[in-house]
């Protein structure tokens, strides 16, 4: 199977900019994949974005928070990006093996 | 018997090799070229390597003659390099390990040029010559580390090479070094440069500022030609570095040398193929460290820039 990018995202208004994303995976293993391809890699900007990402049942979450909006866009921009290339990958080169 | 994938995407190529016990079964690569006078930049350089590499991978396995399965471990570059470029590589290594159940490994890009050199040399103490466009040291290998005896203290020779060949507009394709390097062969007037060794190191940023001021004053008076500016600067870098080479050999009783990335595609050196950036070095590095015992654990596999 699959992953298909149906990701719902928000973005509050709020002093503090928010943004959520939450990517279903037709299944918990393989977002959990996903899960520990993207989550190594610090930020590259050192203040001022805060990023979890998280994995329930077979979606993986994201959550924002951001001293501006600018700075929101930025992160989300480029982690949208890193996300389809292992989403790609998994579709190219998956099913996961079996453990 | 050990196979190992290599993927290495540091600076402007993009490279996954497979060597299966030191024998190269595929090695395919691309390379990001700008126009003439723009040199890459990280997330132009990103979005290239990101475009292709899907590709790139399909060829090295297909190229290999091998399924995913036949594959022991998967090595990629950690760092040094630029990091949005690194991190496209660094997400498709982590998820085909994954998808594959193969251990990950995260290789240390100058490390990788080194094995790649020792492989192809058979050489076996070599002091080290590693230079190129991110780098320039020379190494040797001292109680079980690998240990910089000199290197440069501000650019990397590679850099200034690529930074001049900008000034003047050269083209890119191949590369700008080559270019300079079929420009010298042209030239017949020896322009003097700074020489800038101090001690067991090298400067090059003096160099490059000085001949780009002489190239805006030179060429335009008629002084001398681009072919001249060309032939000077590549007599004047590479005198510097036998310097300090031959410095460190004489610390180390060391009686050969290895040069390694690219600026080693130079006249001075042989397997140019393998100098360049490429994913079967990264492979090479990595069967070293698997052979040894050591894994990157997912947690650890983050990139870093130096």
């Amino acid at each position: 199977g699959t992953p298909r990018g149906q990701g719902r995202a928000t973005q509050l208004s709020s002093p503090f900019p928010v943004c959520s994303l939450d990517v279903p995976f037709p299944s918990s293993r393989e977002a959990t994949i996903a899960l520990r391809s993207l989550s190594p890699d610090k930020e590259p900007r050192k203040g001022g974005i805060s990023k979890l990402i998280t994995v329930s049942g077979s979606t993986l979450s994201v959550r924002w928070s951001a001293d501006e909006a600018r700075i929101l866009r930025v992160s989300v921009n480029s982690f949208l990006d890193h996300l389809s290339l292992v989403m790609e990958t998994m579709e190219m080169f998956g099913p996961p093996v079996a453990v | 018997m050990t196979v190992v994938i290599g993927f290495e995407g540091s600076a402007n190529k993009i490279g996954i090799g497979i060597i299966r016990d030191g024998e190269v079964l595929s090695n395919p690569r691309r390379t990001y070229i700008t126009p003439p006078g723009q040199g890459f930049l990280p997330s132009d350089t990103a979005r290239h390597h990101r475009a292709v590499i899907l590709t790139v991978l399909k060829e090295a396995l297909e190229q290999a003659g091998l399924k995913p399965a036949d594959i022991d471990c998967v090595a990629y570059t950690k760092g040094p390099g630029m990091g949005a470029p690194l991190v496209t590589v660094a997400l498709v290594a982590r998820t085909v390990s994954q998808l594959w159940g193969k251990p990950l490994l995260g290789v240390n890009h100058c490390i990788g040029h080194i094995e790649m050199g020792r492989l192809i040399t058979k050489a076996n103490n070599p002091t080290v010559l590693y230079v190129s466009g991110g780098n320039t040291q020379v190494i040797a290998y001292s109680e079980r580390r690998y240990r910089i005896f000199g290197e440069t203290i501000d650019i990397a020779v590679g850099n200034c090479l690529d930074r001049f060949a900008r000034v003047i507009k050269i083209s890119n394709d191949p590369s700008p070094g080559y270019n300079i390097e079929q420009m010298a062969k042209k030239g017949s007037q020896y322009v003097e440069l700074p020489y800038t060794v101090k001690g067991m190191d090298v400067s090059f940023s003096g160099i490059l500022s000085y001949i780009e001021d002489a190239a805006h004053k030179m060429l335009s008076s008629g002084q001398c030609t681009s072919e001249d500016l060309c032939f000077s600067l590549q007599e004047t870098l590479f005198s510097m570095l036998v310097e300090i080479t031959e410095r460190a050999m004489a610390h180390c009783g060391s009686q050969e040398v290895l040069i390694v990335g690219g600026v080693g595609c130079n006249k001075y050196a042989e397997a140019f193929k393998f100098c360049i950036d490429n994913g079967a070095m990264i492979a090479q590095a990595g069967w070293e460290m698997f052979r040894s015992g050591q894994v990157t654990e997912l947690e650890d596999s983050w990139i870093t820039q130096r």
